[in-house]
């Protein structure tokens, strides 16, 4: 079968640094790939790169996604096309308020594909169903995007625009980075809940905990940049147990 | 003084060349000059004080980002035919906004008092008596105000009252000069929402040169929205001084949207123990305009308070200039200062400069001050593409949030819909009036 996202031999750099120095990865509909790697290995390069954030260049190889070249796409079309990045540091945006944000995201895409525009009440309907499934109060939904939010909140509301959204294919950074445990059995209820045979979930990683709620099919390593070892889920749990060095010292020799 | 050895801004105009002008200008406007509303006597004073301040200097630091070119050509006595406001009624209704519910209103055309357009109340009451501040070479056009001004609000407030001013400039067939004027008093213990508006234009080559005085008095509360959204081509000079008696409050919420050349200067005076002071201001520019204000703050008096938030967005190569200079007097025991300036550039030949200034006299104050300016923020900008948001929705609403703050002291829920709404409106790009909270 062909796959929803298809990395060959991807290079890309940040002004002189090459941070990513040949990826190669494919991700079929219906399965949730955990990338894990020790702390400036590329893993957020790498979920930027797909996201298409401004300052990093690409300088080889070519990412495909749903059949299309996904570099070719300015950020916002790859978000109509159904990409959602899920940010490690979500951004605080005062004044703006929540529920607009996701009435405005949800309408780009929903105009993208010919819908029409999403009636108020029922979206307000949505998203307080959706906010109830994260445990969010609805005080959030009228706040600023963002404001005042605590690390765990933040990460809550990545997830919220994400079920809103409802992409086809996630790429979730370290979602799981400074949730308390409570907070991070939500967040994985909450990716569990969009999990299909359409739809694809690449969740980076530094831990395996997330893991243990979210079963990936598939866990790669990256390493400087390169992807150096891929398996199923026994993988995660034996870099938990060994840590990464081994790997690296693996691919040093 | 050598006229010859103090270049005047305008260039092409001396010295010898303005006072004539102004000179010519009281010949043509004497007919129109009411001196039941302004005394022969102030209106000569202030006329003698302007010539001798003469034009702004280039190397005057008050005066420096002023884009004052226009004085050059600029007439300074009003239009006898601008000054009928029945004729220009039907202008003006065309660019009067929409009014706010449970505000009586009172409207000004080409700084003539409009009572077909206007509620049936009052808009001078003889019994007070005129309100002129001293001014400095700082506030010199409030001079050409005093000299000029063919009508005004003069009104006393007592208790609670919800009032909308509104001065309405329309084009003639010559260039004209339009001189808004608004002297408010409140008495101890009053309660004032004011709405001031300066809407429509005079028309090409014109003047605008107001004056709003307020007075408040004892325990006086005043929130002030002040919204400028003249049209583009308008050349504005602007003054506001405010003086506060002891515990007096007084909330500034400054809406620069309009002109094409702005010099505001501004005064607040707190000369009563326990007075307090708030100005949020915001100026959204394009093209090549140029906003410039100055702000003074005068702390007199001991545990007076002042806060100035400002915000500008200068964009393709307009500029922004805001001076804001904090002074606290030696008698002034216990006051507290903060400024926040902050600037965003919108293009590449866009310019914003920010001027906190503090001068302090005692040693028991508080002050802060803070001013930083820069592009939008990437990583914002870049959250909001990747939620699939184009980029002129993405930039309106990170202006937007840039500006926000600035309009968080309007407290009355109706002022503040109407607040944003202009704002909106000024930033002119996508973004829905349910964006803002």
């Amino acid at each position: 079968m062909t796959s929803l996202l298809s990395i060959q031999n991807l290079h890309a750099r940040i002004g002189d640094r090459e941070v990513l120095r040949g990826i190669d990865l494919e991700v079929p509909a219906g399965e949730v790939h955990a990338i894990m790697g020790p702390n400036g290995s590329g893993k957020s390069s790498l979920s930027n790169v797909l996201g298409g954030k401004p300052g990093y260049e690409v300088t080889s190889g070519s990412v495909s996604y749903r059949g299309r070249d996904l570099l070719a796409l300015a950020p916002e079309e790859r978000a109509r096309e159904g990409l959602f990045l899920g940010f490690q540091y979500p951004v605080e945006i005062p004044g703006v308020n929540n529920t607009y944000l996701l009435r405005a995201a949800l309408n780009a895409s929903r105009r993208h594909r010919s819908q029409s525009e999403v009636d108020a009440y029922d979206f307000l309907e949505l998203v307080r169903g959706k906010a109830k499934l994260m445990k969010m109060d609805e005080s959030f939904l009228s706040r600023g995007v963002n404001e005042g939010f605590s690390g765990g909140e933040k990460k809550r509301n990545e997830i919220l625009q994400m079920l809103v959204l409802e992409p086809q294919l996630a790429v979730l950074d370290e979602t799981d980075s400074g949730l308390d445990i409570d907070a991070l059995k939500v967040v994985a209820d909450g990716i569990n809940s969009l999990r299909s045979p359409e739809r694809a979930i690449v969740l980076v990683t530094h831990y395996q905990r997330l893991l243990d709620h979210v079963a990936p099919d598939r866990v790669h390593v990256l390493a400087r940049g390169r992807i150096v070892k891929s398996g199923g889920p026994e993988l995660a749990r034996e870099l938990e147990q060994r840590g990464y060095d081994w790997l690296l010292e693996a691919e040093a020799a | 003084m050598n006229a010859a050895v103090r270049p005047p801004v305008p260039g092409s105009l001396s010295q010898a060349a303005f006072e004539q002008r102004l000179r010519d200008a009281v010949m043509d406007a004497a007919p129109m000059l009411n001196s039941r509303l302004l005394p022969v006597s102030v209106r000569s004073a202030a006329l003698n004080r302007a010539l001798a301040a003469g034009l702004p200097q280039l190397r005057d630091d008050l005066w420096r980002y002023a884009d004052l070119k226009f004085l050059g050509s600029a007439p300074w006595a009003p239009s006898p035919t601008a000054q009928d406001p029945t004729r220009w009624q039907g202008a003006a209704a065309a660019v009067l906004p929409q009014r706010e519910a449970g505000f009586e209103r009172l409207v000004f055309v080409n700084g003539r008092h409009a009572p077909e357009l206007s509620d049936a109340i009052p808009a001078f009451d003889a019994s007070v008596s005129p309100l002129v501040p001293e001014r400095t070479r700082h506030e010199r056009f409030g001079w050409l105000n005093d000299a000029f001004a063919t009508d005004l609000v003069r009104l006393a407030v007592e208790g609670e009252r919800r009032l909308e001013i509104v001065f309405v400039s329309t084009a003639i067939d010559a260039p004209q000069a339009v001189h808004p004027r608004l002297e408010l008093l409140l008495r101890p213990g009053a309660s004032l929402t004011l709405l001031e508006r300066h809407v429509g234009g005079a028309g090409h080559a014109s003047l605008i040169n107001s004056a709003t005085q307020l007075h408040l008095g004892s325990g006086a509360h005043c929130q002030h929205l002040r919204e400028q959204s003249l049209s583009l081509e308008s050349q504005l000079l602007d003054t506001l001084q405010v003086a506060l008696d002891s515990n007096a409050e007084y909330a500034l919420t400054l809406l620069q949207l309009g002109t094409r050349s702005l010099r505001s200067s501004q005064r607040l005076s707190l000369y009563g123990a326990g007075a307090g002071a708030r100005i949020h201001g915001t100026a959204v520019s394009q093209g090549s305009r140029t906003l410039d204000h100055s702000l003074l703050v005068d702390h007199v008096a001991p545990r007076t308070t002042s806060q100035q938030v400002l915000r500008g967005i200068a964009r393709d190569r307009s500029r922004i200039a805001w001076r804001s200079r904090v002074e606290v007097a030696a008698t002034a025991h216990n006051a507290s200062s903060q400024q926040s300036l902050k600037g965003l550039l919108g293009g590449a030949g866009a310019e914003v400069d920010l001027r906190p200034q503090l001068e302090i006299h005692t040693d028991q104050v508080r002050a802060s001050h803070g001013a930083t300016t820069g592009a939008l923020d990437e990583n914002m900008r870049f959250y909001l593409l990747s939620r699939g948001l184009d980029p002129d929705t993405a930039r309106g609403l990170l202006e937007w949030s840039f500006l926000e703050d600035a309009v968080s002291l309007v407290g009355d829920p109706a002022l503040r819909r109407l607040a944003e709404r202009s704002l909106v409106a000024a930033l002119g790009s996508s973004v829905a009036g349910e964006a803002v909270q």
